[in-house]
């Protein structure tokens, strides 16, 4: 794949773009306009990287090529890919077990990760760590966990170590709506505010655990109360725009550094790839189910990768920026440039 | 010097000479500072302390993303049940972490409960029930000369460990003890060496074998004395050579767990000697096991004495 690194080398060249300062007044702005036209073009790329990377594993799910579970992240390519740009070299990402887009992300390489998921010697962690702890020391992804919550305290301790060492840089750790009911989550943004730790707390909110709707499991819980209430700066990212959610991330980074303090972040999205159960003995018959783990089986790979016509979908968001047949071209060549890859 | 000053000693001078070493838990420069085993603590200027909050969970997983980071770190802990709520990060976090021999230290040092008053939770006082869980190196220390091997060689060393302390023995008196042998790893102590019997001590039961040691002396028997102190595949050598010669064991084991230290060794042990005498004393649990009661061993001395002076005699030309 030779399409991220330019991405990479742009971002360098952008470094005197002004992201805006303005943190309160940012949210309404098209963080589109930010950018020159051949870098936001490599965004929609990457994110079609993504997807499509992810759409090749779940066609090997299907076709029974893997002895592992795996969790794919479809219609979270957005933050994904935000997170990746907006991190530094000495920051360091903590990921839990929904971590694919993550790593393709970070590693820029579907083979790698392919290759671990088939336990090959070859693969991102010599066949060590499988799908659900996958990490990447040398790509900044220093711990992934597979236990819901447990991730969250280990990411607090790197970023204690990084204060007693006086290193640079921020850690991020992205966390689900289910680890989210964990108490892990109240201890930690107890701890981080209490040492006033700069760090990212990241909840991919798809509204889902396992089978079940927040709805069908609990009471709501207002996360912007809860932060407020420990002096925690709290944002909502909304809208899987991944021009906005980079250059907002990047603030957030910055005040969180600037002031030694945590800030929690909760991205609502939707993982793509649902169905509904028809087989008798679940009941209700038809019911809707959220994916979870495994193969999507609705979803197939196409040169056009787009899920869902709606802002649930990041790509769907794309169509906003771009013409659809540019789009489309641009899938075309990522595809050809995957297939080739894993030949 | 009592038992709890003596580790309270060691620890001192051990994290004032570290360098960025972080040291946390509930209480740790505060209050009775748990019960005086971190008190008056000091660090380098590169170091911190921290009295954190009520989140033991959280603390365990911090020592281990410190480590990922290369600071070393120990974590006190007031009660050895209180590490059931960290339970996750000993199995799931360890073992990613462990995987690429880390270069930082992280020790989680706690009080056993093996006093017996706090009821509920005195049912857990086998520091190796957690050892084992994954396969975790563990030290139990329960004399002077184990406390300044224990705490010199790993208090802080690459890797992690959990080092436990018996309130029981919080004001008992120290003596000096010689030491025969102690092996690199320092979980297995000889203190004695005597041909009338041998003495095993498992998990906190330490200072039960030295009084049976002394009794017999009392009476001119000679016993070898040796106590486990880990519950980490030991091997058994040292002691099934002694076992050859004296062909009489006794072996103690207070822990109220089904998953003793001493039946691992018993197994090879009496596979590989043939003995003359065998006394196991371990904890008979009652009906009132899970009450607040004192859960001290009660050994008849006198009829262990006489079980071995008789098989003893029976030797005698």
């Amino acid at each position: 794949m030779i399409i991220i690194p330019h991405l990479k080398n742009l971002k360098r060249d952008m470094g005197g773009y002004n992201l805006g300062t303005n943190m309160d007044s940012h949210i309404n702005t098209p963080a589109f306009s930010l950018f020159n036209v051949e870098y936001n073009l490599l965004i929609a790329e990457e994110l079609l990287r993504l997807r499509l990377s992810q759409m090749i594993i779940n066609e090997k799910i299907k076709n029974k090529e893997f002895k592992i579970p795996i969790h794919l992240a479809l219609g979270h390519e957005a933050i994904a890919f935000s997170v990746e740009a907006s991190m530094e070299p000495a920051d360091q990402l903590v990921l839990p077990h929904r971590n694919l887009h993550y790593n393709l992300a970070r590693e820029k390489s579907l083979k790698p990760i392919v290759e671990e998921f088939l336990l090959k010697e070859t693969g991102l962690a010599k066949s060590q760590l499988g799908s659900m702890n996958l990490a990447n020391k040398e790509k900044g992804i220093v711990y992934t966990s597979s236990i819901l919550g447990n991730n969250l305290s280990v990411a607090t301790g790197l970023a204690l170590g990084k204060k007693v060492r006086k290193e640079n840089g921020i850690v991020l750790v992205v966390l689900g709506d289910g680890a989210m009911e964990e108490g892990s989550l109240y201890e930690n943004l107890v701890f981080l505010r209490s040492n006033q730790l700069p760090s990212l707390v990241i909840i991919e909110n798809n509204q889902w655990s396992l089978a079940t709707k927040i709805e069908e499991r609990r009471c709501g819980i207002d996360l912007k109360k809860f932060a407020d209430s420990l002096g925690i700066k709290f944002e909502k990212l909304v809208g899987n725009d991944p021009y906005q959610y980079f250059s907002r991330l990047k603030e957030l980074k910055e005040y969180s550094m600037s002031n030694n303090l945590p800030v929690c972040i909760e991205v609502e999205l939707a993982t793509l790839g649902y169905w509904h159960v028809n087989t008798e003995g679940y009941a209700p018959p038809g019911r809707f189910i959220n994916y979870h783990a495994g193969a999507a089986p609705t979803v197939n790979l196409l040169e056009w990768p787009l899920i869902e016509e709606s802002t649930d979908d990041p790509l769907f968001v794309l169509k906003k920026y771009f013409d659809e047949n540019q789009l489309r071209k641009i899938s075309a060549k990522v595809l050809l440039s995957l297939q080739e890859e894993l030949l | 010097m009592k038992y709890l000053e003596h580790i309270n000693q060691l620890i001192k001078i051990k994290v004032s000479e570290a360098d960025n070493l972080v040291i946390f838990g509930q209480n740790v420069s505060a209050g009775s500072c748990l019960s005086g085993l971190t008190r008056n603590l000091k660090v380098k200027e590169n170091s911190m302390i921290i009295n954190t909050p009520n989140c033991e969970n959280t603390l365990c997983g911090i020592g281990f993303g410190l480590m990922l980071n290369k600071v070393s770190s120990i974590f006190f802990m007031k009660q050895q049940d209180f590490l059931l709520l960290g339970i996750d990060h000993l199995v799931n976090t360890y073992n990613f972490i462990r995987r690429e021999n880390p270069s930082a230290s992280f020790t989680i040092m706690f009080i056993v409960v093996d006093q017996g008053y706090q009821g509920l939770q005195s049912s857990l006082n086998n520091l190796g029930d957690f050892c084992s869980i994954a396969r975790i190196p563990g030290f139990a220390i329960t004399n002077k000369v184990d406390a300044d091997e224990i705490i010199g060689a790993h208090l802080i060393s690459p890797g992690f460990r959990m080092i436990g302390i018996s309130q029981r023995l919080f004001n008992e008196e120290l003596s000096d003890l010689p030491l025969i042998h102690c092996n690199e790893d320092k979980t297995l102590f000889q203190y004695f060496e005597g041909k009338d019997a041998t003495i095993v001590c498992f998990n906190l039961s330490f200072s039960y074998g030295l009084e049976l040691h002394q009794q017999l002396k009392d009476k001119n028997l000679n016993a070898s004395l040796f106590s486990v102190n880990a519950v980490t595949p030991i091997k058994w050598e040292e002691i099934i050579r002694d076992v050859k010669q004296t062909k009489k064991i006794v072996v103690i084991d207070d822990s109220k767990s089904m998953n003793l230290s001493c039946d691992n060794f018993l197994a090879h042990t009496l596979d590989e000697c043939e003995l003359k005498s065998k006394i196991i004393i371990k904890r008979e649990l009652l009906e009132d096991w899970l009450w607040p009661n004192s859960d001290k061993l009660n050994l008849d001395y006198a009829e262990i004495i006489n079980k071995l002076k008789q098989t003893t005699h029976q030797n005698e030309p």
